[in-house]
């Protein structure tokens, strides 16, 4: 059987290694090798799209690196595997990358439940893991010294736009409707707790199944209550439904989305007028790069995207794709050597800035991003006043 | 020559991600036999069994989680409360046949689906339980060892599944195995000669959800992490394909078909983003080529039959 | 009060797009008793075809619909050439599984066309409602409604009326009769899948201008036309559209009035309970067919 042969095979490769190396220092020929960085994202299955887009942005951070003459004089190769959106499907990813690839760090795992299932395996077999998308708390509370993130949990998000909520668009009475998974629960109870502290209120709130595509039900209660505004947490696909049918209804309480999914671009073509005036927060900002803190690297980042003919709606995820690539590479030329333990060490001393903004470790390994909104008017994207003082 | 192979896996393997395949193929053992015994010997199509294998996985997660209580208190009582659940909807889904049947079991994992994404107090909902301990061996009355590194779980999967074989395989050689097959071939004909249909069901459906629930059992101690992603319909999708691939109605169908399907979609991976694609072509061509399944096709070549 | 045939009105639209997603497979499931797990991805299919025709190419609204019905039927008849005759005769199971596997091909073939990215599909209907007393309706749910029943008709007279629709009975009442009879099997079984399938694309083909179309779009609509059919009597037309009715209704006062995190298992929950009272069917009584 075919991985039958791979294990003997492999098992004389490393015993001709073990011999060469212990021959002397003819280890030369083994330092040309690239040095493999796993990463593990949906690729099939319901969020496919999002899964590709991170990979895509990994891929450019991995070219960057490897134009500028890689790390520690090796080309960083990415091994990108699919999730399928199942946790058992990350443990397996994760076993491959780190056994049969020896990945001496991984890039993933998109969504809080896979990453949460890879947590453990990273843990055994000690390989860090780097965060870039998942939200859930959870996964900096576990204690697991290998896990590190650059991506917000939605306290992080809820906390960094207190201010703007509270006094630029004083939103004092809301509804709330997320998607039902822990994304959206979290999202509700972190900006719940906001909302709280300085005052203002929630009323309707309403959960919609992942898949669901008609909100009609959630809408019309919606719709009853006297909230003026509705906060919604999900992905684009599904926001541009509730513009939609929440224009259909005769609804007309102000809309601000959270978690960075909004692809507002993509909003527009798909929901029209309906998403006039309506608020997103976002992670990232494609359409203003000269607004972001390395205003230089944006521009380069959204030119290289187009010019790989990649889908500017992408831009709002695959930023991390790349800020992971790089924070990884920054930590092996600081640890001197791709081992696991080292890089692990090393990346608590990482501090730069990526697209996102400043990137740099805390003592639960969660970095702290910064946050953005942009608002749609008359068909476009507009950075609102307050998000333009510095 | 293979069952010393197999036992002694986590000493000549020491590639940790084949063992973790042997481990997941071996979990994927015991859910195919145990829904071979409802689809294939009894003939009654469940879609509704990873319903089952999921209840058994939160048991055992919550005992854990909230309670403290180990592993070894937690798989008894998985198997226990997926076989309740079992009784339960047998007790309501048999009432029924053929499609209402299949309709009723779907429904069913769909609602405890949900319910496990709704019920937060109880479940934290799509949060989902991480941090589940690992099972641990007691040395006297003051040190335990926990099961560190995949050997441990190897052979608990192992002799789980062998278990759960030999259960499948004593049942279907006994009195009751052969009401299974009455009721499969026909159903009145059966009840004519005296075989209460309706307890046989029930009774098929409690013992394969209780295996079923075992296996959550132990999926959820091997990964630490559960979520509502358990119940979802494509598990038990895949558990359909592993015994009518495998070939259902027979023992080693289910045991083949878990093994095959474990590996796969593992080989797969190098087809990238064709993965899934090539998957799907790979099962229509299987089915037409081997329409009754891979074991009992082999058994006839070997037979000389055409 | 208001509120309450709010629910109503969102119930009976959203029901009779669930009822143009059973038509299909009463056809294919309750007359072909074929398990067509791939029921979805023909719904996923027609939906594509209309983007194509429609964003892609521009073509004329009513044209684009009409084409994409036509992409359906062809490949579903190519499907079952191909996939289900070399099955015939075989157990359920089998074809049950082989249509597990045209599941996973055609939905992962989709993705690696058009990308997961969810995509809309440009229709002449205004986005703003049309507004009596006190409820809101969109005209292109009004017009999906109307054409959904129209279809529903037309193949329930195509079927009883019709030398074809005969045939078709006639066949999967007595393959052997029928055969005796000079009917041409394979042609019944190939036209009838095609039928199915094309009703399936019709509804993706309508539905998409409404809602948004993306691969995976196709699974939650099968497992909703399974209950629809069932609950409604196999073979059932008119079964299948009245428990489409009832299946969005319920759903609508569901997630109205109890909790909109369990609306689809409200509707579940009522298969459950419909079949426990009626165990075959609202209209299992009636003729098997038609």
């Amino acid at each position: 059987m075919k991985h039958g042969k791979r294990i003997s095979l492999a098992g004389m490769l490393l015993g001709l290694l073990a011999l060469v190396a212990l021959a002397g220092p003819g280890a030369v020929a083994v330092a040309q090798e690239p040095i493999k960085i796993g990463v593990i994202q949906p690729l099939s299955g319901p969020v496919a799209a999002s899964g590709n887009f991170v990979a895509n942005g990994a891929r450019i951070g991995a070219d960057w690196v490897n134009e500028r003459g890689g790390v520690l004089g090796r080309k960083i190769q990415l091994v990108i595997e699919d999730n399928k959106s199942d946790p058992k499907e990350a443990v397996t990813a994760a076993e491959k990358l780190i056994v049969r690839d020896k990945v001496p760090a991984i890039i993933g795992a998109w969504g809080s439940s896979m990453t949460l299932a890879a947590m453990p395996v990273v843990a055994k077999h000690g390989v860090p893991l780097l965060v870039e998308t998942s939200s859930s708390i959870k996964i900096t509370k576990q204690g697991n010294p290998w896990v590190f993130r650059i991506s917000p949990p939605s306290e992080m998000e809820a906390a960094g736009l207190e201010k703007v909520l509270a006094q630029d668009l004083k939103i004092m009475n809301t509804d709330f409707l997320a998607v039902n998974t822990d994304w959206g629960r979290g999202a509700v109870g972190a900006f719940g707790d906001v909302l709280k502290k300085y005052g203002g209120k929630l009323h309707a709130v309403e959960y919609l199944d992942q898949a669901a595509t008609d909100m009609y039900a959630q809408l019309t209660k919606i719709k009853n209550s006297p909230a003026d505004w509705i906060m919604v947490t999900t992905d684009v696909g599904q926001i541009a439904l509730i513009l939609k049918q929440a224009a259909e209804l005769g609804i007309k309480k102000k809309i601000l989305t959270t978690g960075g999914s909004s692809a507002p671009n993509k909003l527009i073509t798909l929901a029209g007028p309906a998403a006039e005036a309506s608020y997103h927060i976002v992670i990232f900002l494609p359409w203003f790069p000269e607004a972001m803190p390395d205003a230089a690297l944006a521009k380069r980042f959204v030119d290289e995207w187009n010019k790989r003919g990649l889908p500017f709606e992408g831009l709002t995820e695959s930023f991390r794709g790349h800020d992971a690539v790089f924070t990884l590479a920054k930590a092996i030329e600081i640890a001197g050597k791709a081992e696991p333990t080292a890089i692990r060490d090393a990346l608590k001393k990482v501090t730069w800035t990526g697209l996102n903004g400043p990137i740099k470790f805390d003592h639960e390994g969660q970095s702290w991003p910064s946050i953005y909104m942009i608002q749609i008017r008359e068909g476009k994207i507009t950075l609102p006043p307050f998000m333009r003082r510095s | 020559m293979l069952a010393a192979a197999l036992v002694g896996v986590p000493v000549w393997l020491t590639n940790q991600y084949l063992v973790h395949l042997l481990i997941l193929a071996g979990l994927f053992t015991i859910l195919a036999v145990s829904l071979n015994l409802l689809l294939g010997y009894t003939g009654q199509l469940s879609l509704g069994h990873a319903a089952f294998f999921g209840i058994g996985a939160y048991t055992s997660a919550l005992l854990d989680v909230h309670l403290g209580l180990s592993f070894w208190v937690g798989l008894p009582a998985a198997a226990v409360a997926a076989g309740l659940s079992g009784l339960l909807i047998g007790r309501l889904a048999f009432k029924l046949r053929g499609a209402y049947f299949v309709l009723v079991t779907i429904s069913f994992a769909e609602v405890v689906r949900l319910v496990s994404l709704n019920w937060m107090e109880l479940t934290q909902g799509p949060l989902g339980l991480p941090g589940i301990r690992p099972p641990s061996i007691r040395l006297g009355t003051m040190a335990s060892i926990p099961f560190h590194g995949k050997g441990a779980y190897y052979w608990l999967v192992l002799a789980l599944a062998a278990l759960s074989y030999g259960i499948a395989s004593r049942v279907v050689r006994s009195r009751i195995g052969r009401a299974f097959v009455a009721l499969r071939e026909n159903e009145a004909l059966a009840e004519s000669v005296g075989v209460d249909a309706f307890r046989t069901l029930v009774l098929a459906t409690v013992l394969a959800a209780a295996m079923a629930g075992a296996a959550g059992s132990c999926y959820a101690h091997y990964v630490s992490f559960v979520g509502p992603e358990v119940f979802l319909f494509s598990y038990t999708i895949t558990m359909v394909i592993m015994v009518i691939a495998g070939g259902k109605g027979t023992l080693l169908g289910p045991v083949a078909g878990a093994v095959i399907f474990t590996a796969v979609p593992e080989v797969l991976r190098e087809a990238q983003q064709f993965q899934m694609t090539v998957y799907g072509a790979i099962l229509i061509l299987l089915v037409i080529f081997m329409p009754r399944g891979i074991v009992p096709y082999l058994k006839e070549r070997r037979a000389g039959a055409p | 009060m208001d509120t309450l045939l709010q629910h109503l009105l969102n119930g009976i639209i959203l029901g009779g797009t669930y009822a143009l997603l059973g038509i299909g497979l009463t056809l294919i499931f309750g007359i072909m008793n074929v398990v067509n797990f791939a029921h979805g991805e023909f719904y996923t299919l027609g939906a594509f075809a209309a983007y194509f025709f429609l964003a892609l190419l521009g073509v004329n609204f009513y044209v684009g619909v009409a084409a994409a019905i036509v992409a359906g039927v062809l490949i579903g008849a190519l499907c079952e050439r191909f996939v289900l005759r070399p099955l015939q005769g075989e157990n359920i199971d089998t074809v049950m599984l082989v249509m597990i596997g045209v599941w996973i091909f055609m939905q992962n073939t989709e993705l690696l066309i058009w990308g997961g990215i969810p995509q809309s599909i440009p229709h002449p209907f205004s986005p703003r409602p049309l507004i009596v007393g006190p409820l809101h309706v969109n005209s292109i749910r009004i017009f999906v409604f109307v054409v959904a029943f129209c279809l529903i008709g037309a193949s329930h007279l195509a079927i009883q009326r019709t030398k074809l629709g005969k045939a078709m009975r006639a066949t999967f009442q007595d393959r052997e009769a029928a055969a005796l009879m000079g009917v041409n099997i394979h042609r019944i079984h190939t036209v009838t899948f095609a039928f199915g399938s094309g009703l399936a694309a019709a509804a993706g083909a309508l539905l998409g201008p409404i809602f948004l179309v993306y691969p995976s779009m196709g699974d939650l609509a099968a497992l909703k036309a399974f209950s629809v059919v069932i609950m409604g009597g196999l073979g059932n037309f008119m079964g299948a559209t009245f428990g489409g009715l009832m299946l969005g209704v319920a759903e609508s006062l569901g997630a109205g009035y109890i909790s909109s995190g369990y609306k689809d298992g409200i509707g579940f929950i009522m298969i459950i309970f419909v079949l426990l009272f009626r165990p075959a069917g609202l209209f299992g009584r009636a003729q098997r067919i038609g």
